[in-house]
């Protein structure tokens, strides 16, 4: 059997893997690779194109990749590579029922599947505290995505994900904003897409629209870079007619913190930043967040080796393939971390903060990686305050 | 009262939990003709993943039979079942599913009749709480 059905030949053509110069930049930046994983963007390109009939090559390497985007920014050739991995791992789940090597034996896949279940009621609400003020709908709503499942989830890591949906919230009630948040909303369906099930992840758009829809909700804050490309980038191919905002936290952080008034408590704190992919190479948000940190007085930001577009990966992407090769990268990183002499660790994304703080609890390496890991939005939530002779400025109904 | 028609998936350890389910069958005790077990060699096998699993694939009730933590035949096994039963418990609720739907019992080797009683009043409770709302979402297979 060849894998050269019109479906890959147009995902050839329309991802520009014809455009290849074979030069290898995408193999000599990936992290897997460089890592030791036999795993090759390059040799996958060129297998694709000439060597269709080496199924298991392709197979294999199609679930390999972290889609972590660094080939992409690497290649001189505009070869859109995490796309293509995207398109084909639809395409052969479909036609042959793969779903790659999941994570904690799918367990995060299945609690995103039974979300697609139509009649369900959640009871995802409970982390909400007395003094974060929200409402249950309304224009503006924030969308939490999985970070209370995952709290209980990896509770075993003690990772504390759900601080950074209180946290955004909070910032959101300084600016005077009381969103909606939904008792109902599902899984963005990042990791089902990005596994290669279209089927699910497309009724998750549905029914996230449908809630929307049902509660007024003209705009959407979230917090996290996944669900920001989900709800942004892939959810409008889904629904017709889509017609909501979908607002980045940070990007309405900066816009609003630059009208003026608003000055930060001093932190004494030397501190590095992980660009998370989908937020750097997946939505170009480099700068913003380095911004917000400066603005903090006292702040000392550190940059590691590798930082914007060459950030490296956390280690693992959409809850698959994560082996011996993500601790490497995980190792590596957090390595890079400390040589910044930093105190904390910075991310804006839950699943850094998952898999850095796993990474962390090693029992032979952990005590040379483990440092102080926060969500961006914490450390703003904490500092925050309006300046001396400001009164907290009204920007609920009229923000532009 | 009519009764829901409800699936009930029962994991049990292979030591104590199944020695009284052998035992209930050889001495002929009448079981629930809605459950079915599955047994593992240790409750410290089962994770998360499988027992989320098992609702995402149309259990309506799961009853994990594990042994007293002290029998255990390899150390830490009903243990890690605790923490991952109550991990599970939680994640049942936030998706609306019901943390009554997954419970876990302890067993001693002789308790032939408990073992039977604990399974009629666990699909009794089942059947009157209904189905499972998430619509069985089956992974797609290879064709």
């Amino acid at each position: 059997m060849k894998l050269d059905s019109p479906e890959i030949k147009r995902i050839i053509k329309e991802r520009s893997l014809y455009m290849c110069l074979e030069c290898g930049k995408c193999s000599a930046s990936c992290p897997r690779l460089l890592t030791g994983k036999e795993y090759s963007p390059r040799l996958l390109a060129h297998k694709l194109i000439a060597e269709p009939g080496d199924l298991l090559y392709i197979q294999n390497s199609v679930w390999e990749c972290l889609t972590c985007g660094l080939c992409e920014e690497r290649c001189p050739s505009g070869v859109e590579f995490s796309r293509a991995i995207l398109d084909l791992r639809a395409h052969l789940a479909e036609t042959m029922g793969l779903m790659g090597f999941r994570a904690h034996d799918g367990a995060v896949h299945s609690w995103m599947r039974i979300m697609t279940a139509p009649d369900l009621e959640q009871n995802r609400l409970d982390w909400l505290t007395p003094e974060l003020k929200v409402t249950d709908q309304g224009p503006v709503a924030f969308f939490t995505g999985c970070v209370p499942y995952f709290d209980v989830f990896f509770s075993n890591i003690e990772v504390d994900t759900i601080s950074l949906t209180r946290d955004s919230i909070r910032l959101l009630n300084f600016l005077d904003i009381e969103p909606a948040v939904l008792a109902n909303e599902r899984c963005c369906g990042h990791d089902l897409l990005w596994s290669g099930d279209v089927e699910n992840f497309e009724k998750l758009c549905r029914l996230n629209y449908q809630e929307f829809k049902d509660n007024g909700v003209k705009e959407v804050i979230t917090n996290c870079p996944e669900c920001y490309q989900m709800l942004n980038v892939m959810m409008p191919r889904v629904i017709d007619g889509f017609d909501l905002e979908v607002t980045l936290l940070i990007d309405l952080l900066e816009r609003e913190i630059n009208k003026g008034g608003v000055s930060f408590k001093p932190l004494e704190r030397t501190v590095t930043y992980q660009d998370p992919c989908r937020l750097g190479r997946g939505a170009g948000r480099y700068e913003q967040p380095r911004n917000l940190l400066k603005k903090i007085p006292g702040l000392k930001l550190n940059e590691m080796v590798n930082s914007r577009h060459s950030a490296l990966c956390c280690g693992n992407s959409s809850f698959i393939n994560c082996d011996a090769y993500s601790k490497r990268i995980q190792v590596e990183r957090l390595g890079q971390a400390r040589d910044t002499g930093a105190e904390t660790l910075v991310t804006a994304c839950p699943k850094c903060l998952i898999h850095t703080s796993c990474a962390m609890r090693d029992p032979v390496k952990g005590e040379s990686l483990a440092m102080e890991v926060r969500g961006l939005v914490s450390i703003l939530a904490g500092q925050i305050e309006w300046g001396q002779g400001e009164t907290p400025r009204r920007t609920g109904g009229s923000r532009e | 009262m009519a009764r829901a028609k409800v699936n009930i998936l029962g994991i049990a350890c292979n030591w104590s939990p199944y020695c009284c389910y052998n035992a209930a069958g050889q001495a002929g005790l009448e079981l629930p003709p809605n459950f079915r077990l599955m047994r593992v060699m240790c409750i410290g096998r089962i994770n998360q993943a499988l027992i989320l699993r098992a609702f995402e694939s149309g259990a309506d009730g799961l009853i994990v039979l594990e042994c007293e933590d002290a029998d255990c035949r390899y150390g830490p096994g009903p243990e890690v079942g605790h923490s991952n039963v109550a991990r599970v418990r939680r994640l049942l609720h936030y998706l609306g599913i019901g943390q009554e739907r997954l419970v876990e019992k302890t067993f001693l080797a002789d308790q032939k009749q408990e073992l039977v009683d604990t399974l009629w009043d666990f699909t009794a409770e089942i059947e009157a709480m209904g189905p499972n709302p998430a619509n069985p979402q089956r992974e797609r297979k290879a064709s």
